[in-house]
C-alpha cells in the first residue's frame, strides 16, 4: 500500500517537472500507481523483470489514450510522467558504475537488461497507440460513408 | 490526420492566403518549440504537415533531434518554393507546450489565422510560464524521497536524498541560465552527490550511502530517453532513435563517471 502511494508521488512530482497542466496532475499520478501495481503483480508471479515492465507499459498507455480521449489532450501527457517509476535509468547507472569497477559481467547483465526493458516499455506503448489509431481512422472512415 | 476526440472539419470555414514562407515560418516555429519540449519526432512531422496543409501548401519535412528541414510549394502551380533549416541545440520535457501546439494546429485546421496572429500566439507559448523555481525545486526533492523509499531504503535515507536533488536541482537551473555543458553539469552534479552522501554515511553509520546516492541522481539519469529512443525506432524514425540513445549513453556515462570519481576519493580521503 504504502508503495502505491510512493508511485504515485513518483509520478505526480516528476510531472511537475515536467511541466504538466494542474489538471492533468493528478490523472498523470493515478496512472504511475496503477502501472506500478500491474509491474508488482506480474513481477511476483512470473519473476521476469522484462515481462513485468512490459505489461505495466501496456497498462499504463491503455489507461492514458483512454484519459487523452476523456479530457482531450495528447495522451504523452499521461504516459511520460506515468512511466517514469518503471524505466530502466538506474539501471542504465548501475551498468556504468560495473564497468568503471571492472565487473564486466554483471555490467552486461545490468546493460541487457536496461536494453531489455526500455525495448518492452517502447513495444508496450506501441502495440496500444497503434490499436488505438487504427479505431480511430476506422470511425473516420466509417462516418464519412 | 484526424482523430476522432477532436472535431473533425468537413469543410474548412475560411482559408486565409499567406505567401509560401509566412506558412514556412509558422509551421517552423511550431515544430521547434514541439521539438525542444521533447515531443517524438512523428508528432512534429505530423504538426508541420497539418498546418502547411491548413493553408493550402505541399509541404515535405524532415526531422531528427538536432534540426528540422522543411521545405514547401504553394499548389497552385507557381514556381515559388521555399525551404528552411532549424537547428535544435536544447532538449528538455515540456508537456504543456506539446499540450497547447497540438490543440494550436487542429484549430488552424478549422479555421486559419493571419500571419502576425499565428506568430503573437505562437511566441506568447513559447514564453509561457512554468510552475515557480520554488514549487519545481521541492517537486525535485519529493521526486527523489519517493524514489530513495521506494527502492528499499529508508525514510532518513529519502531525507537525504531529497535534500540531495534539491541542491542538484538548484544547480541545475543555473546551468541553463548560463548555458553551460549539459554532461559536464551532469557530471559535477553526480560527483556533488555521491561526496555528500558518502560524508553523510561517514557521519550517520545506520545511513545506506547506496539507496540516498540512487534516489538522489533519480531526476538526472535518462530512462525515459532511452526508451524514447527506442519508441522513435518503432515509429521508422531510426536516425532519430541513435541521436537520442546515443545521447543518453552519454549523460548516464557522465553521471556514473561522476558517482564513480567521488567513491574512489574517499576510499583514499577516509
Amino acid at each position: 500500500m504504502i508503495e502505491i502511494l510512493l508511485a504515485f508521488l513518483g509520478s505526480y512530482f516528476p510531472a511537475v517537472l515536467f511541466n504538466i497542466e494542474r489538471k492533468n496532475l493528478v490523472w498523470a499520478g493515478l496512472c504511475g500507481a496503477a502501472g506500478w501495481m500491474a509491474y508488482k503483480a506480474v513481477l511476483t508471479i512470473t519473476a521476469s523483470s522484462i515481462f513485468a515492465v512490459f505489461v505495466a507499459a501496456v497498462v499504463i498507455s491503455l489507461l492514458s489514450e483512454v484519459l487523452a480521449k476523456i479530457l482531450k489532450t495528447p495522451s504523452t501527457v499521461f504516459y511520460i510522467p506515468s512511466l517514469y517509476p518503471i524505466v530502466p535509468g538506474i539501471s542504465a547507472y548501475h551498468t556504468v558504475l560495473f564497468i568503471i569497477e571492472d565487473k564486466i559481467v554483471e555490467a552486461a547483465y545490468k546493460g541487457l537488461e536496461t536494453l531489455g526493458s526500455a525495448g518492452a516499455i517502447a513495444f508496450g506503448i506501441l502495440l496500444v497507440s497503434t490499436v488505438f489509431r487504427y479505431i480511430n481512422t476506422q470511425n473516420i472512415y466509417l462516418r464519412k460513408q | 490526420m484526424c482523430f476522432s476526440g477532436h472535431r473533425c472539419p468537413s469543410i474548412i470555414l475560411k482559408v486565409i492566403e499567406l505567401e509560401v514562407k509566412e506558412v514556412m515560418n509558422i509551421a517552423l516555429l511550431s515544430g521547434e518549440i514541439l521539438l525542444t519540449s521533447g515531443s517524438e519526432i512523428y508528432r512534429v512531422e505530423d504538426t508541420i504537415d497539418r498546418i502547411c496543409d491548413a493553408y493550402g501548401i505541399e509541404c515535405e519535412s524532415f526531422v531528427t533531434p538536432t534540426g528540422i528541414i522543411i521545405s514547401g510549394k504553394s499548389s497552385d502551380g507557381s514556381n515559388e518554393s521555399v525551404s528552411m533549416v532549424k537547428r535544435i541545440r536544447n532538449r528538455t520535457i515540456n508537456l504543456h507546450n506539446i499540450e497547447i501546439i497540438n490543440t494550436f494546429s487542429r484549430e488552424l485546421q478549422l479555421s486559419t489565422l493571419s500571419y502576425d496572429a499565428a506568430m503573437d500566439k505562437l511566441n506568447g507559448i513559447k514564453t509561457a510560464p512554468y510552475f515557480s523555481f520554488v514549487k519545481r525545486l521541492l517537486a525535485a526533492g519529493f521526486t527523489s524521497f519517493a524514489y530513495t523509499v521506494l527502492l528499499k531504503g529508508t525514510v532518513i535515507d529519502g531525507v537525504f536524498a531529497a535534500l540531495i536533488s534539491l541542491l542538484i536541482y538548484s544547480f541545475l537551473e543555473q546551468m541553463k541560465k548560463v548555458n553551460f555543458s549539459q554532461y559536464f553539469g551532469n557530471f559535477l552534479c553526480s560527483l556533488a552527490a555521491g561526496l555528500v552522501s558518502i560524508s553523510a554515511g561517514k557521519l550517520i553509520s545506520s545511513l545506506n550511502v547506496d539507496s540516498i546516492i540512487v534516489g538522489s541522481i533519480m531526476i538526472l539519469v535518462p530512462g525515459l530517453a532511452i526508451t524514447n529512443g527506442i519508441r522513435d525506432a518503432l515509429h521508422g524514425d531510426i536516425l532519430s532513435s541513435q541521436a537520442r540513445i546515443t545521447e543518453a549513453l552519454i549523460v548516464v556515462t557522465s553521471i556514473g563517471v561522476g558517482v564513480a570519481i567521488s567513491l574512489l576519493l574517499m576510499k583514499y580521503w577516509m
